[in-house]
């Protein structure tokens, strides 16, 4: 009896080395050692197998997910790429001054409204806060206008005080410049701004997302810079039609390169995040399937050691009656 | 210019350019021939949900949507 016991001791040591760690993930308060009742000689190997069974389930979900993400980028990918068009002659025009130094700055993170897509939504929030902190001081203000619910929960922690609007369920139909623009046109009416900087990741290749910051300014800045010349001075040489002044199409104009450039940016990081979830979902099929393979070595070591052990028993058993 | 005039009125009904390049987006829309207009008009559809912050605090947000159900 004792021996029996000292061997079952020793035999359950001999697991925990062998496998370290998947025993130690298993073990859970429900399944102690204590529980295993006297006279049993084999350890269940239950609890490995139901192990296995959930981790080649997570697997397959996160294989069909990735699948899932690969088909969505493709259609994303080219209307991402499409709408970059639309902002190209405005910074060709206006031009892109993101060290612009202005009192009122509205910084727009975009982020997506779900997880398990890497460090998009926190590569922006962090850029965000950057910018919040640049622009920030005696005698200037920044604000957030968050699209997405990632950055709404990492910003919400500690800027409180700072946003303005929060914009979500943004995915709910394929994106469409209508929406955009609508979108566009409700941060315009509810925010004061001299100068807009939208954050977002720009989709480079489906493992690389650049963090990337457009500035769009206010009528009266633009108007302001283009006195002081630089880049924004070009603009008198272009001829107006019609009857309108310079003012009122300084103002269409930074309207609607506020819309386009939203589009861009709202489709440049759908983009990424479809990417980044593809590359996310992969490699979590492959540790999935790594942890698999190490859960199986176990499992066939653990049951190859107790038939081996009942083997030799009954040999010493059937060899201590003939002796 | 045939919108000379017309200017300064959506500006004064408190339009931004936004909205008014819509309302003549949707126009053209509607000028299309059947199957392109459904599709057309399909394809652009607004929902998204916006809720302002005063003081630190979120209030009641807001569903733009052009589906009634949602």
């Amino acid at each position: 009896m004792a021996m029996a016991a000292l061997r079952r001791e020793g035999r359950r040591f001999a697991t925990h080395l062998l496998s370290p760690r998947p025993i130690a993930a298993i073990r859970s308060p429900s399944v102690s050692e204590e529980d295993v009742p006297l006279g049993v000689r084999n350890i269940s190997t239950q609890v490995v197998r139901n192990r296995m069974k959930s981790v080649k389930n997570i697997q397959k979900i996160t294989k069909a997910m990735k699948m899932v993400a690969a088909s969505k980028l493709r259609a994303i990918q080219n209307k991402a790429e499409n709408s970059r068009g639309l902002w190209q002659p405005f910074t060709a025009l206006l031009g892109d001054s993101p060290s612009v130094v202005v009192k009122k700055n509205v910084v727009v993170t975009v982020s997506s409204d779900k997880g398990l897509c890497g460090g998009i939504n926190s590569t922006s929030v962090k850029i965000s806060k950057g910018l919040h902190k640049l622009n920030s001081g005696p005698d200037k203000e920044s604000k957030y206008v968050i699209l997405g619910e990632k950055a709404k929960a990492q910003l919400i922690r500690d800027s409180k005080k700072d946003i303005e609007i929060i914009i979500t369920e943004l995915q709910k139909n394929p994106l469409n410049y209508t929406q955009v623009s609508v979108l566009a046109d409700d941060i315009l009416k509810n925010v004061e701004f001299d100068a807009l900087r939208i954050v977002f990741n720009k989709f480079h290749s489906v493992v690389s997302f650049l963090p990337t910051v457009s500035t769009v300014l206010s009528p009266e800045v633009v108007e302001r810079e283009a006195e002081s010349g630089g880049k924004l001075g070009d603009l008198d040489s272009y001829e107006i039609e019609g009857g309108e002044t310079k003012g009122e199409i300084l103002q269409n104009l930074a309207e609607f390169q506020f819309s386009c450039v939203m589009f861009n940016a709202v489709l440049e990081n759908a983009c990424s995040e479809q990417g980044a979830r593809m590359s996310a979902m992969d490699s979590s099929s492959r540790n999935a399937g790594e942890m698999l393979d190490r859960l199986t070595l176990t499992y066939n070591r653990t049951r190859q050691a107790s038939i081996t052990t009942e083997l030799t028993e009954i040999i010493s058993g059937a060899s201590a009656l003939e002796g | 210019m045939a919108s000379n005039g017309a200017v300064p009125f959506w500006r004064a009904a408190g339009m931004t350019y936004i909205s008014y390049s819509n309302i003549c987006a949707n126009l053209v829309r509607n000028c299309l021939k059947e199957p392109f207009k459904s599709e057309a008009l399909n394809r652009e559809k607004v929902h998204f949900s916006i809720s302002k912050w005063a003081d630190g605090k979120p209030q009641k947000p807001t569903i733009r949507s052009d589906t009634p159900d949602a």
